[in-house]
């Protein structure tokens, strides 16, 4: 034997166990994510779909509810068709036609086909992008799976033509997908019973289910993984500026049951309005609650443990310093005084619902001034809702106040009446102000 | 004192009755009392945010004069106004961010308000100079007689003679700064602006060359209009040419036949 293959052979013997401790740990994630059978598209089974009146009508309900129509529909298109952009640091992301087209649509699909995508994030079309909320739909009732099947697939057919998505590399590899899903993606065996009759058991079958809360209320974890220690602690929205707040016993404190499941269905409130995404949710999905559901939804999130939020040092030294300057802020009680006073009132207090109280209101009394500098910039008027037909509104002020003045005025009502807000930096304004509007 | 309530009731008592009466017939009149109580509200102290660009009445507001009033244009202009940034067929950010969750019944209600307001009736153009006698000739000959050459109707054909706009679909010219009527032909002519189809104001603008773009914008921003001008009512004026669902010289032909059918 030459020096040269006895060479090799030390080579390949000290190589072998880092090559077997690949292939298992790889095995290992590889089943963690559900294994061969969720990349095992079922297809063959009848397309053809039976439904009741009844039933369809359910399926109605439950997109509504799930929110199909947002992400399926682009502005003033037809809903359904898809094609809306979604936009973030990894790309953008296109979403599929859901309208029963038989070559751009699900017109072809099989019952267990819609099944199948909906809760493995798998198609006829290759892995899906977690843009999907695929592991919230996991947690499905075959029935109300079926019954929006049975309501899609009698919509009028739409042909379109799908746009390709624009992603980075290496998130434009539907590879990248298998690898992502073995880092992140961990399938429940099981869908898990729901208590319909008990409105916590409903609340978290609607929250954790069709109303994948967390896509926006949860903070991501590397590559837009939804960790279970960032559950509705509240964060900026991937690709948005604007931020979703917390969502558990503590944040939710002041709102009652009943309150907050009011708001989920008027987008009005007196502890603040819906602006921004969440008017959206109201306006497309939310409005059409039934008062039973808002209220299951208000009660489980009413349950939910809160998770401590680790605050940066920069918020904790602005906190300080607010804190310091809450009863010498003569600038921002000044420019309160001239142009919020007239409807927030003095104290603060507001007017009901129409002018929102800024004392105690959970976007002020909280930990991100995102939504605040947002609706002081831009306004802001929350959607039209039976609970509240005719909107008041909140005027832009990008004009009239510089960035300095919302500085000084935000950081007087982030820490005026019994609010204990983090503080906002000239810098945080001045970044805000090119935001997209539309 | 406390007035003597037994002195006023014997003439008060059956005014009252009289008019509580003819207040029930026309909430019955109005079809629904809900509708009726809608209509009475005034909507200023509801549309803060809209009152920023284009004053508390839609008369125009300081400081922000690029943007155009509303005040007393027609109802069902404004409507597809609204409804056009809320389904992308106009594409100015402000205005699609705070339409976007609107549905049409309070967006109705919107048009309605602005639309019984008093119109602004200042001149747009500050310090007005006149315009040299050969361009304010072809300005005139655009808005009065248009271009046959090039098919392009008159304005005043669907804006009125007094420019004033046709109820309930075609808005006033007047009063608005020249950068925004060059601004809506650029619009129009780049595919920003869309008006219901057919869009007859997208093909007058891909006629118009831009130096005539230019000296219409100038010639109108100077026109003044006497105070409280209303469009025209809907009904008087034919327009040459289809636009969205207005009638035009072949609807109306169209309906007017079928009205006499119907009266037969």
């Amino acid at each position: 034997m030459s020096a040269g293959v006895r060479r090799s052979w030390i080579v390949l013997g000290a190589l072998l166990p880092l090559v077997l401790l690949v292939l298992f740990v790889g095995g290992v994630l590889f089943k963690a994510q559900g294994g061969f059978a969720v990349l095992h598209v079922p297809r063959g089974g009848t397309t053809a779909v039976v439904a009741d009146a009844a039933t369809i009508a359910r399926g109605k309900y439950l997109a509504q509810i799930g929110n199909c129509t947002t992400c399926h529909t682009v502005r003033g298109g037809q809903p359904f068709t898809g094609g809306r952009a979604f936009r973030s640091s990894y790309g953008t992301l296109y979403s599929s036609n859901l309208t029963p087209d038989p070559e751009t649509g699900i017109g072809d699909w099989s019952v267990e086909e819609f099944r199948h995508a909906m809760r493995h994030g798998v198609s006829r079309n290759g892995l899906l992008y977690p843009a999907f909320p695929f592991a919230n739909f996991s947690e499905l009732q075959d029935a109300d799976i079926d019954a929006i099947f049975a309501w899609l697939r009698q919509l009028p057919p739409v042909r379109t033509e799908p746009k390709p998505n624009q992603l980075e590399f290496p998130a434009s590899q539907r590879a990248a997908l298998l690898a992502w899903r073995m880092l992140y993606h961990r399938p429940q065996g099981q869908v898990r019973p729901v208590d319909n009759a008990d409105p916590a058991s409903r609340g978290r079958y609607l929250v954790d289910g069709l109303g994948h809360c967390a896509m926006c209320h949860s903070k991501r974890g590397p590559m837009a993984s939804l960790p279970a220690n960032g559950y509705l602690v509240g964060t900026q929205i991937l690709g948005q500026n604007w931020y979703a707040p917390a969502l558990d016993q503590s944040s939710l404190e002041k709102w009652t049951v009943q309150e907050l499941a009011d708001y989920l269905r008027s987008g009005i409130s007196e502890k603040g309005s819906a602006y921004g995404p969440m008017a959206e949710v109201i306006y497309t999905s939310l409005r059409h609650l039934e008062s039973g559901d808002a209220l299951a939804i208000a009660t489980y999130l009413k349950t939910v443990p809160a998770i401590p939020r680790r605050v940066s040092s920069m918020e904790r030294e602005l906190r300080v310093a607010n804190a310091a300057s809450k009863f010498s802020s003569p600038a921002g009680k000044k420019i309160y005084e001239q142009y919020c006073a007239e409807c927030h009132q003095s104290d603060g207090r507001g007017r009901g619902s129409d002018y929102p109280p800024l004392a105690g209101n959970s976007q002020v009394d909280s930990d991100s001034a995102l939504n605040n500098i947002r609706v002081i910039l831009s306004g802001g008027i929350p959607p039209t809702t039976a609970g509240n037909p005719q909107p008041h509104s909140m005027p832009p002020f990008s004009e009239k106040l510089s960035d300095q003045q919302i500085v000084d005025v935000l950081n007087y009502i982030r820490a005026s009446w019994g609010n204990n807000g983090s503080g906002v930096a000239a810098d945080q304004v001045r970044a805000l102000r090119g935001s997209t509007l539309d | 004192m406390k007035p003597n309530a037994s002195s006023v009731a014997p003439t008060a008592r059956p005014l009252r009755r009289i008019a509580c009466g003819v207040a029930l017939a026309s909430l019955l009149f109005a079809g629904s009392a809900s509708v009726a109580a809608q209509e009475t509200i005034d909507l200023k102290e509801r549309l803060a945010a809209c009152a920023a660009c284009h004053g508390d009445h839609g008369q125009g507001a300081k400081g922000a004069e690029y943007y155009p009033h509303l005040a007393g244009k027609p109802a069902g202009y404004l409507l597809q106004q609204m409804q056009g940034f809320r389904d992308g067929r106009r594409h100015y950010p402000q205005m699609i961010y705070l339409m976007q969750f609107m549905d049409d019944a309070y967006l109705m209600q919107i048009a309605n308000w602005y639309a019984a307001q008093p119109a602004h009736a200042e001149r747009a153009a500050d310090g007005t100079q006149a315009l040299d006698p050969a361009s304010e000739a072809r300005a005139r000959r655009f808005v009065f007689e248009g271009d046959p050459d090039k098919a392009l109707p008159a304005c005043a054909s669907c804006h009125g003679e007094s420019l004033t706009g046709l109820e309930p679909g075609v808005p006033s010219l007047l009063s608005l700064p020249p950068d925004y009527i060059i601004a809506q032909i650029g619009g129009w002519v780049a595919g920003v602006r869309k008006s219901v189809e057919p869009d007859c104001m997208a093909k007058i603008a891909h006629k118009l060359d831009p130096a005539d773009t230019r000296l219409l914008a100038s010639w109108l921003s100077r026109q003044s209009s006497a105070a409280g001008a209303r469009p025209a009512a809907a009904g008087t004026r034919k327009l040459p040419m289809a636009c969205g669902d207005l009638p035009h010289e072949a609807t109306m032909n169209g309906a007017s036949a079928a009205r006499a059918e119907v009266s037969k």
